[in-house]
């Protein structure tokens, strides 16, 4: 009968066998799949490793970091990568394999490499990049026109994460007074949720996207920041792909992740954010009042312009408007006192024209008149004269004639002996005046006798 | 309410332009005390907007949430 061994002298066998055979420590490669600190502070691991093709886990062992070691490499690994030791994460850790008859085995961790965990985050983070390069849409979030007010905004966070009270905090108790519209998608801001959580509350933003103006995406700060699990390709396609501007604060002082590179703007702590959104705002507001000012200076200045264009006018109208009105003045005193002395010599004048042409009248009428009389005595005289004259001269002509005429009188004629034969009451001057038979009268001085011709005679 | 929403962008340019207008210093003098005039209005109106609350945003936030 082959010798009986309890399990306490197995487990002895083996972690003598164990300790012999593994005497050193040991780099090794692993990635963490679960992490856990216990109540006493030591650290708890399951490290896996996947293989590089179908990732399926070919190795899985469970790790211890003592609590003493604990405090000093999570400070250490979290100081230098900007990570907290988490699931996912890739390490070189230094280890002693152990064995205990009562846990069995484990790897005891003494020692950290951050240097390996930083290779292989930029080496994740380069491969994210280069692919969303590669798509073509790497920077097409941070092409989107940032909003001059983003007043409105669609905060992706977790409600009881500091970060986010300090950012509601800092924004909405902002000096200037503005006011600003917050909705808060919740999810989970690291961990293993945190990819799909991310991406379902940006949809659910994106069913919405009218109603706001930018996407923050916000986190506490402090050393429990997980950089790493915004190194991931499908938040940080979503952000390319977002309609709206994002705006990160996923609090990291070293580094960057993917996220923070494609997002159209990138801030270290969501109170750097809620400063950020404040200050646009002022500078949109400054830009008012600037122009505002601009508006008012050169309206000013336009005014003044014009202001001055009529004072000089004024001024240089003033002396103008004095010269003229002065020479007007001259001028029209001159044609007053003019007028007066032509008024005055003319009335004078008048005057005297008047005076004279009266006495002139006068004398002219009183010469007229007896220039008149004298002609018309003359006239009397000349014509009494005259007539008295004709009246004479026709008085002695007139008894000449009158002796003349007694003469010539036929009575007188016939008294001497004379006789005047007539036909039919016509004297007869010649023998041819009278026919034979024609009755002829002859007058006489006492009587006449008719006579019928009987012959005439040449 | 067919009450058009008052856009702070739009109100931005409509100064903007207000202010190339007067600098380009073809503005006439009447029309200037007009174009100030309504210049002044939009900073107010814009200004109004950063800081007063509009009460039916908050509640369609509150509903979305």
């Amino acid at each position: 009968m082959p010798e009986k061994l309890s399990l306490t002298e197995l487990q002895l066998i083996i972690r003598d066998s164990l300790y012999i055979a593994l005497p050193d420590m040991y780099w090794v490669i692993a990635e963490i799949s679960e992490i856990r600190e216990n109540y006493a502070g030591h650290c708890y691991l399951e490290l896996i490793e996947k293989h590089p093709d179908d990732k399926n886990v070919r190795a899985r062992a469970k790790a211890i970091i003592w609590s003493s070691r604990y405090r000093f490499l999570k400070s250490f690994f979290e100081n230098t990568t900007g990570e907290s030791l988490k699931e996912g994460l890739k390490i070189l850790v230094k280890i002693k394999v152990e064995y205990h008859e009562l846990y069995g085995l484990s790897l005891v961790v003494s020692d950290i490499d951050p240097a390996f965990t930083i290779g292989e985050m930029a080496i994740k983070r380069q491969q994210i990049i280069k692919q969303l390069e590669q798509e073509g849409v790497f920077s097409m979030n941070r092409e989107l026109e940032f909003p001059a007010v983003p007043q409105r905004i669609a905060v992706i966070s977790s409600s009881n994460a500091a970060g986010y009270t300090d950012f509601i905090n800092q924004l909405t108790l902002n000096s200037y007074g503005y006011v600003f519209y917050t909705a808060l998608i919740e999810t989970a801001m690291q961990g293993t949720e945190t990819e799909n959580g991310v991406i379902s509350a940006l949809d659910k933003i994106a069913e919405n996207f009218h109603l706001f103006d930018i996407v923050v995406i916000i986190r506490g700060g402090g050393s429990q920041t997980d950089l790493s699990w915004f190194d991931n390709y499908k938040i940080a396609y979503y952000v390319t792909q977002f309609p709206l501007p994002v705006v990160t604060g996923i609090g990291h002082d070293k580094d960057m992740s993917v996220t923070d590179m494609v997002a159209n703007k990138s801030l270290k702590t969501p109170t750097a954010v809620a400063d950020f959104l404040v200050d646009c705002v002022a500078d949109a507001e400054n830009h008012l009042i600037e122009m505002g000012t601009e508006i008012a200076g050169i309206s000013a200045k336009i005014l003044e312009k014009n202001r001055y264009i009529i004072d000089t006018f004024s001024i240089k109208l003033l002396p103008l408007a004095r010269i003229m009105l002065s020479n007007f003045k001259d001028k029209l005193s001159g044609e007053i006192i003019g007028i007066m002395n032509f008024g005055k010599e003319y009335t004078f004048r008048a005057g005297l024209i008047l005076a004279s042409q009266e006495s002139k009248l006068i004398s002219e009428v009183k010469s007229y008149y007896s220039v008149k009389e004298s002609g018309l005595q003359r006239n009397i005289q000349y014509l009494n004269s005259f007539t008295f004259n004709a009246l004479s001269g026709s008085s002695i002509k007139l008894s000449g004639l009158m002796n003349a005429l007694n003469i010539l009188n036929p009575e007188n004629v016939l008294h001497r002996g004379y006789s005047i034969t007539s036909l039919n009451g016509r004297i007869l001057k010649k023998s041819d005046q009278v026919n034979t038979d024609d009755i002829i009268d002859t007058q006489f001085i006492d009587g006449s006798v008719s006579s019928r011709v009987l012959a005439k005679e040449k | 309410m067919a009450k058009k929403e008052f856009s702070f962008n739009d109100a931005v340019i409509e100064i903007e332009d207000i202010l190339k207008n007067i600098e380009s210093g073809q503005l006439d003098v009447d029309k200037l005390s007009v174009e100030v005039k309504r210049a002044s209005e939009l900073i107010k109106l814009c200004q109004k907007k950063l800081r007063s609350t509009e009460e039916e945003i908050n509640s369609i936030f509150k509903d979305l949430v």
